[in-house]
């Protein structure tokens, strides 16, 4: 008996070409898109009068680069982006270590069903003035409250996720001869690693919404306070221009999150599937 | 050449003595099972000797499977005892091989990792359990699949790297519960050749279930009918057809057709 790959045929290099070339050619669409909607929105403020309200592209840039000169926008981003990191990274490894835990340990996840299920509903949002309480109106609250917004995603990702252990299978790998031990790192951590990913994936935004919300309600500086800033002097191009700096940042950071999911993950998705002959 | 078990309490002593320990591997005494209300299984008493390759037919439902999980250690009997190696199970036991129609690959591992894993769990030397993995890959057909997640198999496949994962780390005895059931007609064949020629070169106890009889009398040395549910033996068989066995010529015999015939009746009349 010899096992024959036969990878599923399909006359590869001509559909890729011309996938390749739909690709490029959408590319080209979005940016024309892009291109259209910033026209457009110049055109019609100015048209309608309605610059105080939306500004106008041109006017965010002006914006942008009156902010970039004097030197804010360097010190603001960094301190938002400290902020949202620090936060993610408490945030994401609390989350998953008692995701696991509460998934795993089936006797702590009937414990604890009830408080995770009230917390499931509370929104969050309205602990922020009480982490001004408690952690002051500096970094610190902002970090604690992004770190708080992405445990709760990671947490109920990982809980969810983990309690759906086929336990079919751990009581096989006890037949196979693993020890307690063996089954928590070569079956229960592998498994609930998938799913503390696709939880820092769903939080790794809120991280950043924790920073903003926290410098909302109480800062002298950062990206989220230089918008609340603005608004306050009906500044909308220098609103718009923080915003376009978020969006900016959460751009950035899916594209990095993708890229290490690529690379740990690759089981996920590793390609055709395999269709075989067996030779005689 | 058969015998009817009319009180199954009487053919086997309802202690295992030590040397009856000696020369059966597995006994099962006056076992039964129930699940709630439901009376599944017996009252069962079996033995299966020491390399012996037993099947065990039955009509579903009758608690074949549960008979090869009390040896597993995964279920306990509702009464009654089920001994191994003189020894009453208690837990899961690791000496067992079990290979059901269930995969229980896990995905994040390539073949070549799900096959590795047992001997991980078993601390075997890494250079060896190389080899094993190689020998017990080519052994099932899966040559050149090392490198493939369970994703991009196909169900016969990852039965397959099953049977590859447990011939790897060579159990003493294997429980197989119907592992053929998602394989085409031709590598069934192949296989039950494979599983003969394993059975001849281990030497391990094989606790074979189908519902194939043709499969059973092609394999084993042994064939128990099970009754309706509840189900207990109600038919022992001695096939006493040469070895080593041509899988396919086997069929041809003239005994070969008796047993079938005989087996059937026990099945049908039920
Ligand atoms: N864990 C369980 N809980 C409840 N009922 C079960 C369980 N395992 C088996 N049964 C029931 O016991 C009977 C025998 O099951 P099984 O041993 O799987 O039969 P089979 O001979 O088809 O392998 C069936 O009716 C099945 O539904
Ligand atoms: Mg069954």
């Amino acid at each position: 008996m010899s096992g024959i790959i036969e990878i599923r045929k399909i006359p590869r290099s001509r559909w890729r070409r011309k996938l390749s070339s739909e690709r490029a050619f959408d590319s080209f669409l979005q940016l024309a898109m892009l291109t259209g909607t910033l026209l457009l929105w110049e055109w019609l403020s100015t048209a309608l009068h309605a610059e105080f309200w939306v500004s106008r592209p041109s006017s965010v840039a002006q914006a942008m680069l009156v902010w970039a000169r004097s030197g804010n926008l360097a010190s603001d981003l960094k301190l938002t982006l400290t902020e949202a990191g620090i936060g993610f990274l408490i945030g994401s490894l609390a989350g998953a270590i008692v995701g696991f835990l509460l998934g795993w340990v089936d006797r702590l996840g009937r414990l604890f069903e009830p408080l995770v299920l009230s917390l499931y509903t509370l929104p969050k949002v309205a602990l922020a003035p009480l982490f001004v309480l408690w952690f002051g109106i500096g970094p610190l609250n902002k970090i604690m409250f992004s770190a708080l917004l992405v445990f709760f995603m990671v947490f109920f990702t990982t809980f969810q996720g983990t309690r759906q252990v086929d336990r079919d299978l751990v009581a096989n790998a006890r037949l196979l001869g693993a020890s307690p031990m063996s089954i928590w790192f070569k079956i229960a951590i592998p498994f609930a690693a998938v799913w503390v990913f696709t939880g820092i994936r769903i939080g790794l935004p809120y991280a950043l919404i924790g920073a903003i919300v926290g410098e909302f309600v109480a800062a002298d500086s950062g990206v989220g306070f230089r918008i609340k800033e603005a608004t306050s002097f009906f500044d909308t191009s220098a609103v718009f221009a923080g915003l376009i700096v978020l969006m900016a940042i959460s751009m950035v950071l899916l594209g990095l999150l993708k890229l290490i999911e690529l690379r740990l993950m690759r089981w996920q998705n590793p390609g055709d599937i395999i269709t075989t002959e067996i030779g005689a | 050449m058969s015998s009817m078990v009319s009180n199954p309490r009487l053919e086997v002593p309802t202690t295992a003595a030590p040397d009856m320990a000696r020369e059966n591997l597995i006994h099962f005494d006056a076992v039964t099972a129930k699940f709630g209300q439901l009376h599944a299984m017996g009252p069962t008493t079996l033995s299966v000797r020491r390399g012996e390759f037993v099947a065990i037919v039955g009509p579903s439902g009758c608690g074949k499977s549960t008979l090869l999980n009390m040896v597993a250690g995964t279920l306990r009997p509702s009464s009654g005892s089920v001994h191994y190696d003189g020894q009453q199970v208690a837990g899961p036991n690791s000496d067992v091989g079990y290979i059901t129609q269930k995969n229980y690959c896990v995905p994040w591992r390539t073949v070549e990792g799900n096959v590795r894993m047992p001997m991980e769990f078993r601390g075997v030397a890494r250079a060896e359990m190389d080899e094993r993995v190689k020998y017990a890959l080519a052994q099932v057909g899966l040559t050149g699949f090392e490198r493939a997640y369970p994703k991009q198999l196909s169900g016969g496949m990852l039965q397959r790297v099953m049977i590859a994962r447990t011939l790897a780390y060579g159990p003493s005895v294997y429980l197989m519960d119907e592992p053929f059931g998602s394989l085409d007609a031709q590598l069934r064949t192949r296989m039950h050749a494979k599983l003969l020629e394993i059975w001849q070169k281990t030497q391990a106890t094989f606790v074979f279930v189908t519902h194939d009889l043709q499969e059973a009398i092609t394999l084993a040395d042994r064939v128990v009918v099970m009754s309706r549910r509840p189900g207990c033996p109600k038919l022992v068989v001695d096939i006493n057809l040469p070895r080593p066995r041509d899988v396919v010529d086997i069929q041809a015999d003239p005994a070969f057709g008796a047993y079938v015939k005989q087996l059937w009746h026990a099945l049908d009349v039920d």
